[in-house]
């Protein structure tokens, strides 16, 4: 058997190679700091210009004026704001029926095979989401609101009313945002939910507690501050969603407050006037601005997220 | 005593029943919704489906085109940008788990990844436009490349980390032990022993970029005609399809029904097949 | 240095001297002062009750402690005339003088031959002849070699709890370490398992330094020749066995040892 020979020249090479691949990965984490850092410092740039034409009125200015080349980000804010705080009114409550029903109601067989199915639709690309929202439901609302302006013929105003509803609008938008962050936020649902003690919900099914009680009084307070964070994650996927937006929100940069009405959102306009915005155009500055003003919004909501999920989750 | 239904008891178990019944009404609609756009997909993509899709290229309207520059194109962005992501990604996360568990630091490029895995992915696009198209004055092939890595990187450093957290503390001891520095504990074993879990990082990463549209946007712009130059506009599966699909033309929609299904499938098989790989491990 | 050699209170050279050794988790001291000789070719048991720092003793020894940057010690460890907690000392080279076996089994996920070939790898250079000897050595000195013969290229994941803690002896031992230091070897295998692991802590004892932990008293009553019986970071007693266990000179070591508390 050969004996061991521990010189000093290996000694000193171990230790480079210990000193080098610790600096290689914090190398790689450095790299992610920068690569938000120049996010950051690139919309900046880009944007400065709009922002020394428009100053601060660029965010509430509701004129978005191509020709004359006047721009201001209020109907896109306010669109964003609207079509993703619609899809939380209706994916909320639908989630939490949705996570009760995959974790109290289904027989545990039938759990992991659904389970596995909400993760995968979840995972469904967006661009899919927006097709069947312009080809499928888009249609359906138009032929609805027609069928239902018949009953209303006798009363101009409401008639006149649901007949100039389109297929396409915020509305619309609203709906298919509901229907894309639907899976994600039931799978974490489904999480946290799983996640009460077993003790503290036996202990309350013995007080003679029903399902929905124990649900109501103990899972729901115990994850509350999750459950608002996976909230959170829903509202920052919607916020910054484009396919599913684009194809039917209508893309309309006329002001409207009615959301039966087409409109925009930050991430629809920046898709659809992007090709129009020749390099060093004000309009180029302009979209870029809006992707700031995006960027701000979403950080916000993602940080607060990240602040009530714990950074472990989600 | 007698089992006597107090008026309050009723009331509680009513409304336990009517719970169930709403919340099984959710799920009906949830699926219903769901159910329809799988539908639409298959009902509407399938017969769209033919083998001319692979051979031949996009061509206008009325002229029997296919998608396989797109599919090309999506393949070879895919792959450089998983390329790009994929040391980046595992090194970082590598970072997160090993070497910075109690820094400050790390826990602000915790933090920064986050936001990144979450950020609106139109942002990317318009960063990488900023970072590689604007400064060179022409949409290309690896800015698409650049923009998906950018997406994927932060996913495959959050799986990285937390498949590495879950390698148990006396393994690496073990190692240790034995003489390994810290750099082989983690590349030996740390790596080994969390390496299924890792790749199904890597492979929901790769579905995830696979089926992005925004970030390719404007920076590989999409191209009607055959190229696979890299300085040059490239086309794409998701951004062909968006091209089609808002166009007038019945057979080009009928071309992006077929593009839409061949995406979701090819997006759904790679998540199947990382769950299969976690779950062959555990 | 060798007219000067420590020796243990049972008359034998010091492998390893502990003097006037302090240990701390944080601000918390888990050790102190403690002052232990550790015979050449000989079997020393810690016992004790949980937390009383005897594991925290053997990870002091191979400098485990150096992986989480809030443990630190003073004082010192001898061996060879060299404090293996100075700084200037390599752990990876000490850790090779010095095997640790853990209590729970930890094969690594390779196959049984990497699983010992992995540590060699570490500290020398053997072509694929040597290489395949000193598995083969290794194994046998570990009493397992005639149950994994035929599957050296299989998963060491699929041996028993029992297989695998002596495959991970032979992986230790394969290093050709002079000391081994046993962490409570035996509290995650059955009787059948745990007298087998007893039965090569006594065979190795004619090769090796070796330091126990066990909570069993039977265990260090049946394997070690020296004990030294700690209490709330300190060493109470140490003495021969037989004397630690038939004749306590401290009320405290004989309330432990006849069961009255632990």
């Amino acid at each position: 058997m050969s004996e061991r020979a521990p010189t000093s020249g290996r000694s000193t090479q171990g230790a480079l190679a210990e000193r080098g691949f610790a600096g290689v990965v914090l190398g790689s984490g450095v790299i992610v700091l920068l690569l938000l850092g120049a996010i950051i410092v690139m919309l900046a740039i880009g944007s400065a210009p709009a922002f020394r034409e428009f100053g601060p009125g660029f965010f509430t200015s509701f004129v978005w004026d191509s020709v004359n080349e006047v721009y201001g980000a209020g109907i896109m804010i306010w669109g964003t704001l609207v079509t993703s705080l619609l899809a939380l009114l209706l994916a909320v409550p639908l989630a939490t029926g949705c996570a009760y029903f995959l974790t109290e109601l289904l027989p545990d067989s039938l759990r992991k095979p659904i389970g596995t199915l909400v993760s995968l639709l979840a995972a469904i690309p967006s661009i899919i989401y927006g097709m069947w929202g312009f080809f499928v439901l888009a249609p359906l609302l138009s032929a609805f609101f027609l069928a239902v302006s018949d009953r209303f013929v006798d009363s101009p105003a409401i008639y006149n009313f649901l007949i100039g509803i389109s297929g396409t609008s915020i509305f619309t938008a609203g709906l298919v945002l509901a229907v894309m962050v639907l899976p994600l936020i039931t799978a974490l649902f489904v999480e946290i939910l799983g996640a009460t003690p077993v003790v503290l919900k036996e202990s309350v099914y013995g007080l003679g507690a029903t399902r929905w009680e124990v649900i109501r009084n103990v899972a729901i307070p115990y994850g509350r501050r999750a459950m608002v964070g996976a909230v959170m994650l829903g509202l920052g996927r919607a916020l910054g969603e484009t396919m599913a937006v684009t194809f039917v929100i209508g893309n309309a940069t006329r002001w409207s407050p009615s959301i039966f009405n087409q409109g925009s959102t930050i991430a629809s306009t920046i898709a659809n006037e992007f090709a129009e915005a020749g390099f060093g155009s004000m309009k180029l500055a302009a979209l870029l601005a809006l992707g700031l003003t995006l960027f701000i919004i979403s950080f916000g909501v993602l940080a607060a997220a990240r602040a009530l999920v714990s950074p472990r989750q989600g | 005593m007698a089992v006597v239904t107090s008026p309050l008891a009723a009331r509680r178990k009513r409304t336990s029943k009517i719970v169930a019944a709403l919340c099984m009404a959710a799920a009906g609609i949830a699926l219903a919704v769901l159910f329809s756009i799988l539908f639409t997909l298959v009902s509407r993509g399938l017969p769209a489906l033919t083998f001319r899709l692979f051979t031949t290229e996009t061509l206008p309207t009325g002229e029997n085109g296919g998608l396989a520059n797109a599919i090309v194109g999506s393949l070879i962005q895919v792959g450089i940008g998983m390329a790009i992501a994929t040391p980046i990604g595992v090194l970082a996360g590598t970072y997160l788990a090993e070497y910075a568990q109690k820094s400050r630091l790390g826990a602000v490029t915790r933090f920064v990844s986050d936001i990144l895995l979450s950020a609106p992915s139109i942002l990317v696009g318009l960063f990488v436009y900023e970072l590689m198209v604007a400064t060179t004055k022409t949409y290309s092939a690896i800015a698409g490349s650049v923009a998906l890595a950018v997406i994927a990187i932060p996913i495959i450093i959050r799986t990285t980390e937390d498949m590495l957290s879950l390698v148990p503390v006396p393994l690496r001891e073990a190692a240790a032990a034995l003489g390994a520095p810290k750099w082989k504990v983690t590349t030996l074993i740390a790596w080994r022993a969390a390496g299924a879990g890792m790749l199904t990082g890597l492979l929901l990463a790769l579905a995830r970029v696979a089926g992005e549209t925004a970030p390719l946007l404007f920076t590989s712009l999409g191209n009607l005609n055959w190229s696979t130059s890299l300085s040059e506009p490239m086309a794409s599966l998701p951004l062909t399809i968006y091209q089609f699909a808002a166009s007038p033309y019945g057979d080009l929609v009928e071309l992006a029904w077929a593009g839409a299904l061949l995406i979701t499938v090819g997006v759904l098989a790679i998540n199947i097949i990382a769950q299969l790989v976690v779950g062959r491990k555990r | 240095m060798a007219d000067a050699a420590p020796v243990t209170p049972t008359g034998e050279r010091a492998q390893i001297s502990v003097r006037g050794l302090d240990f701390y988790y944080g601000s918390n001291k888990a050790l102190k002062n403690i002052n232990l000789d550790f015979g050449e070719k000989r079997v020393t048991a810690l016992i004790g009750p949980s937390g009383c720092g005897k594991s925290t003793l053997l990870r002091v020894i191979n400098r485990m402690y150096s992986l989480y940057p809030d443990q630190r010690a003073t004082g010192e460890v001898l061996m060879d005339g060299q404090n293996l907690i100075d700084e200037k000392v390599d752990p990876t080279d000490l850790r090779a003088r010095i095997g640790m076996v853990f209590q729970k089994p930890t094969p690594f996920p390779m196959s049984i031959a990497e699983n010992i070939s992995f540590g060699v790898k570490l500290h020398e250079r053997l072509n694929r002849a040597e290489m395949e000897a000193r598995v083969e050595w290794s194994l046998r000195k570990a009493a397992i070699w005639d149950e994994v013969k035929d599957r050296l290229n299989s998963s060491a994941l699929g041996l028993s709890g029992g297989q695998q803690q002596r495959l991970c002896i032979a992986r230790t031992i394969a290093v050709k370490p002079q000391v081994l230091l046993f962490d409570e070897p035996t509290s995650a295998l059955d009787p059948i398992s745990t007298a087998k692991v007893e039965e090569l802590i006594a065979e190795l004892r004619a090769d090796f330094t070796i330091a126990i932990v066990t909570h069993s008293m039977q265990q260090a009553a049946r394997c070690s020749d020296q004990t030294a019986f700690l209490y709330l970071g300190e060493v109470i007693e140490v003495g021969s066995t037989s004397q630690v266990f038939t004749a306590p000179r401290e009320q405290r070591t004989k309330d432990y040892v006849t069961g009255r508390f632990g």
